[in-house]
């Protein structure tokens, strides 16, 4: 995003490769927008470090902040030396009037947020663990839309710990699961990746199983 | 061009599942949301007002629609595609920014649903969550993460719980750093098992029954007799004794339950500054708390107080929306938003 530079410079941060910008449960109250460099979100679970996205250059992160004082979500790293532009609540307000193709784009942000947090909260509200962990694959099927739309099969580059993560389960629990439905031939698990057969039987479980609204 | 479009009563504009690309504004008449709770199955008839978008989340992020749209009496809409959208709204930032914060309270509700969900809360205390990250980071040999955790550890918590570990590590990364380099070096000493269970310290409810055995115990004794005095309205000395307790007891209990009133002593003596950091802090430190409604009441409170009105409706909304409140707290919140609107 191409910002008229001059104006915003006095908002410049730089941080070194490797440098954390923040951490997970430091109070957060601004947010950056990547000028130059990428960016490492992650999160450490079960005692390893998960990487929950890589960002680049116009990118915005840490954007909670802006109308709440939370504790940060997940980690903020360097990859490369990175420069952004760092805003506050205060100077939100100033960047938004300058630039509202920032505005549109935070707008955008929040909207795939509320959806994704929409989408993972019904995965928990199934009562079924099975139904839980083929919802698992349906939202991440739903967010990566497949090369190939003709077949039914999709592959998961996935492990039974993120699916245990997201289906609000045990990485044990989630390891069962996965094996049950591998030995009924519903899916197969490889080293680095999960391959469901047939996508469209799990949406048809997953609809069963869903308490009737 | 964005289309103006009249609609009869009992007419549906898109059905929930739809997928649809406009953006509606009303312009009159009166239409309805209708969509059913994600977590009861509840019917949720939401009004919309004249002059407010609908439609906007769905056709931004090509989305299914959420609710169904339904004309209740004849109304007129200005239909928009998101490119027309996004330009009529980018000459008005104030309207993106009433948005951001509808979709922010949206997340912000999300989120505790899906937290109070998820079996395995991970780590719901943010000060105990940091000081694992600074011990991860160093157990990994990352000398310059970790200081940077222990160091933030430490000026969020000064005296809290792990100060004198933080330190420690703080310093041993410091050392590991300079003379090691990333990487290298040997393990430091004293660091907790790794993936601890979270709840496995001072937050665990165990710890309360320790004084259940003496009747009273010492440091209810105390509490009890700050109480008294704050009823006597004797403001400063209850301060200054709940401020003790807090920082003396070992029972997490007591402690809760005094920085809660010095929350409270604060307010009371209008420094309300001062009674919004700490009782924000207080709502972070303990989540669980059975006061956190009347902590944030205080908070909107303290922002009503001073003048800052939306601040604090945003409080009273978010006490409201967290069901179940109380009967005595939801009459006071619902007193207080009354009275916000009759200032405005």
């Amino acid at each position: 995003m191409e910002l008229n530079s001059g104006a915003f410079e006095r908002f410049a941060v730089t941080f070194d490769k490797g440098e954390i910008i923040f951490c997970e449960y430091e109070p957060g109250d601004s947010f950056y927008l990547i000028q130059s460099g990428r960016v490492q979100i992650s999160k450490i679970m079960g005692g390893l470090e998960k990487t929950v996205d890589i960002l680049h250059p116009g990118e915005i992160f840490g954007e909670m902040a802006i109308l709440e004082e939370a504790p940060r979500s997940a980690n903020a790293i360097a990859i490369d030396d990175v420069k952004a532009l760092e805003f506050n609540r205060a100077n939100f307000e100033i960047l938004m009037r300058g630039n509202p193709q920032i505005a549109l784009k935070l707008l955008k942000l929040f909207t795939k947020r509320v959806y994704d947090q929409r989408r993972r909260f019904m995965i928990l509200t199934l009562d079924d663990v099975s139904a839980k962990v083929a919802d698992v694959f349906l939202m991440l099927n739903e967010m990566k839309p497949p090369d190939n739309l003709e077949s039914d099969e999709r592959v998961f580059h996935t492990t039974a710990e993120d699916i245990a993560h997201w289906a609000g389960i045990s990485p044990e629990k989630a390891r069962d699961v996965i094996q049950h439905f591998a030995s009924q031939r519903r899916l197969e698990l490889m080293t680095d990746r999960i391959i469901v057969k047939n996508i469209n039987e799990f949406v048809r479980f997953v609809n069963s199983r869903r308490r009737q609204v | 061009m964005p289309k103006a479009i009249t609609y009869k009563a009992n007419s549906v504009i898109y059905f929930r599942g739809d997928t649809g690309d406009k953006i509606y504004i009303l312009k009159g008449g009166r239409i309805s949301l209708n969509s059913n709770d994600i977590e009861t199955g509840q019917d949720i008839h939401d009004q919309i007002q004249t002059g407010e978008f609908f439609g906007v989340k769905s056709a931004m992020g090509k989305y299914p629609r959420e609710e169904t749209a339904l004309v209740l009496t004849d109304a007129s809409v200005i239909a928009f595609s998101v490119p027309e959208f996004e330009q009529l709204v980018s000459k008005n930032t104030r309207v993106i920014m009433k948005m951001l914060k509808v979709f922010s309270n949206q997340l912000r509700r999300l989120h505790g649903k899906v937290s109070t969900l998820l079996a395995q809360d991970e780590q719901s205390d943010p000060e105990e969550g940091l000081y694992r990250i600074g011990e991860y980071y160093l157990r990994k040999k990352e000398y310059s993460k970790a200081r940077y955790a222990f160091n933030k550890y430490l000026t969020y918590y000064p005296s809290g719980r792990f100060h004198q570990d933080a330190n420690k590590f703080a310093q041993t990364a410091e050392a590991y750093l300079l003379k090691y380099g990333s990487g290298k070096g040997p393990t430091a000493v004293g660091l907790s098992a790794p993936s601890s269970p979270s709840g496995g310290s001072a937050a665990s409810p165990g710890s309360s029954a320790r004084d259940s055995s003496s009747g009273l115990s010492n440091v209810a004794q105390k509490y009890y007799d700050a109480v008294s005095t704050f009823s006597q309205q004797k403001y400063p000395e209850a301060l200054a004794s709940f401020k003790h307790i807090a920082e003396s007891s070992d029972d997490e209990e007591y402690t809760v339950k005094a920085l809660f009133e010095i929350g409270r002593c604060l307010y009371t003596m209008q420094q309300y500054d001062a009674a919004i950091k700490h009782f924000t802090s207080f709502v972070q430190r303990y989540p669980k708390s059975p006061d956190l409604k009347d902590a944030l009441f205080y908070v909107g409170q303290s922002y009503q107080q001073k003048g800052e009105k939306e601040r604090a409706g945003s409080f009273y909304s978010k006490i409201l929306s967290m069901e179940p409140v109380e009967d005595g707290l939801k009459r006071k919140v619902q007193k207080a938003v009354r009275s916000l609107e009759q200032e405005a």
